[in-house]
């Protein structure tokens, strides 16, 4: 039998902290090109489990497998070069650079040049340059921030620092992107915005997207497959019509019958 | 007038508040320059007059390339230290690894103090001079200084540079962009060390002798001075730093003992009219802009 592995695999996994069990037992696949939606209430475990994906925190047991090699244990550069780039929930930018620096960083395996060439600053390393600003305009033009590629990433708005996180994770030319509320602080025609963008970076890219958003309706139209976190552990996996009437994910989300009179 | 001898050792301020620098671009605080500042003077010292092949002369002399020769072994030599004692210090961050670098100044210190051929607490006398006067030593001192500035320009459009901004603003985040943070500290640690052991070498001809008091904690607070004044935003606040607070106490030479209380109000104050220092971004975006305005 050939049939290819999952892109990305997490089998079992379990992550606790002293005695908080963040993570129990957590298994889903995610496929090639599929936009794949991790939901669940605050302090479910979501963004937990993309630490663990992208190598910050350490799992208590379980594995987790990329094309059906295992990288638990890897750290964040290796598991990025492995072609998995993340953006934060609390936005961490390089504050000081310019947009353009930002993403440079991103780029930064391209610009890779050999050292002598580098501090001579001759024709070949102006000529990798030029291309290397061109590759950066172009992803800041995919998100509408080329007109302020020389201001500091710090003078952004809310939305556009957001935005701006993605171009830099992409710079890193990921074959999964890992988004942790994307859409957070964005206003409604923002979200609408965003969402459409994704789509089309999907397509542009050939994305698999992995995707923790609160916003229900969005992501209800966004992802192509949902799990569903409570607690750590996840109660629903499915396409969005099967997630939105399974009876568990409605009791985590409006509470238990027997209380469900009682909310305001 | 400023005096030859009074330049030259403000260029090698410059130099070593560059070497200061460095790590701090990086976001790392070390204070090791000193150390490696006297791992590659006390090697000086000692080729140049222990090891005849290098061609001191009796009259005091020494011959140019020899001279060259040294600078480049000194800063190899740190280089290689900083390779060593860098991979295991720089896993320490913020305070910590201040103290582990002042802990390292100390060591060396004490190991030239100590050690059989170093010339204990008297060091070394007698340097040969590869120049009859002082200003023979400002076209090296000047020539090393533009060699520095140039690599520290140069990274700043060089991958390794911005991987070193991005280290300093965010190591997390750089870290998840796929870069090897523990090597980009590591180069910046090995570069301000070279630089420093080169810049050691020089001063211990230009000084004429040489001993363990050259690098100590008092010359690592010192030089922290000069990028604090200057500004660590880049390489030229420094350099500014360095060059004006090495000058100062001799300038203010004439005005007695009340010099050092003026040397003292200017580190204090310093910090505080100009909190990110003379040298900002702002102001070199000022200047750039100026240049451009005034080209036909």
């Amino acid at each position: 039998m050939s049939v290819a592995p999952p892109l990305l695999e997490l089998d079992g996994l379990s992550c606790r902290f002293g005695g908080l069990v963040a993570l129990d037992q957590v298994s889903f696949a995610v496929q090639p090109g599929e936009v794949f939606g991790l939901i669940g209430p605050n302090g479910a475990g979501k963004t937990t489990l993309f630490n663990l994906i992208s190598g910050l925190t350490a799992a208590s047991g379980g594995a987790v497998r990329w094309r059906g090699e295992p990288i638990d244990g890897l750290g964040p550069e290796r598991i990025n070069r492995l072609g998995i780039a993340r953006t934060f929930q609390n936005l961490r930018l390089f504050d000081s650079l310019t947009l353009r620096e930002n993403v440079l960083v991103g780029l930064h395996r391209e610009a890779r040049a050999p050292l002598l060439q580098a501090l001579s600053g001759n024709a070949g390393f102006r000529a990798r340059q030029a291309a290397l600003e061109h590759r950066a305009s172009e992803l800041l033009a995919l998100f509408d921030l080329d007109g302020r590629a020389d201001d500091s990433a710090a003078s952004l708005s809310y939305g556009d620092r957001r935005r701006l996180e993605i171009a830099r994770a992409l710079a890193t030319g990921p074959a999964l992107l890992l988004l942790d509320e994307p859409a957070a602080g964005m206003n409604p025609a923002e979200k609408e915005e965003l969402c459409a963008l994704i789509a089309r970076l999907r397509e542009r890219f050939q994305l698999t997207v992995l995707i923790i958003e609160h916003h229900v309706p969005l992501m209800m139209r966004l992802c192509d497959r949902l799990a569903v976190l409570n607690f750590g552990r996840r109660i629903a996996l499915g396409t969005p019509e099967r997630v939105r009437h399974d009876p568990a994910v409605i009791e985590a989300y409006l509470g238990g019958v027997a209380d469900s009179g009682g909310s305001p | 007038m400023i005096d030859h001898g009074l330049l030259v050792q403000m260029l090698i301020g410059a130099l070593l508040g560059i070497s200061v620098y460095l790590p701090l671009a990086t976001g790392q605080l070390s204070l090791a320059t000193p150390a490696f500042y006297a791992v590659g003077g006390t090697l000086a010292a000692l080729l140049s007059t222990r090891w005849a092949a290098l061609g001191a002369r009796v009259d005091g002399s020494f011959p140019l390339p020899s001279f060259l020769l040294e600078l480049v072994l000194g800063g190899a030599l740190a280089g290689l230290l900083a390779l060593l004692v860098g991979r295991l210090v720089l896993r320490l961050q913020g305070i910590y690894l201040a103290i582990a670098t002042i802990a390292l100044v100390e060591i060396v210190r004490v190991a030239i103090l100590n050690l059989p051929f170093t010339g204990g607490a008297v060091g070394i006398f007698g340097i040969p001079q590869p120049f009859p006067t002082a200003a023979g030593y400002l076209p090296p001192a000047l020539a090393l200084l533009l060699l520095a500035g140039w690599v520290c320009q140069r990274l700043e459009v060089m991958a390794l540079g911005r991987a070193m901004a991005a280290v300093r603003e965010d190591e997390l985040a750089a870290r998840c962009m796929g870069i090897a943070t523990t090597r980009v500290k590591l180069s910046a640690f090995v570069l301000s060390a070279v630089l420093a052991g080169s810049t050691g070498a020089l001063a211990a001809h230009f000084l004429n002798t040489w001993n363990a008091r050259q690098g100590s904690f008092d010359t690592a607070v010192t030089m922290l001075a000069f990028v604090i004044l200057g500004g660590s935003r880049s390489w030229l606040g420094p350099v500014l730093g360095g060059l004006l607070l090495t000058a100062l106490p001799e300038l203010l030479r004439p005005v007695g003992d009340v010099r050092l209380v003026l040397f003292g109000l200017v580190i204090l104050l310093g910090p505080a009219l100009f909190p990110q220092g003379l040298v900002t971004p702002a102001l070199l975006e000022r200047l750039g802009r100026w240049g451009e305005g005034s080209r036909p």
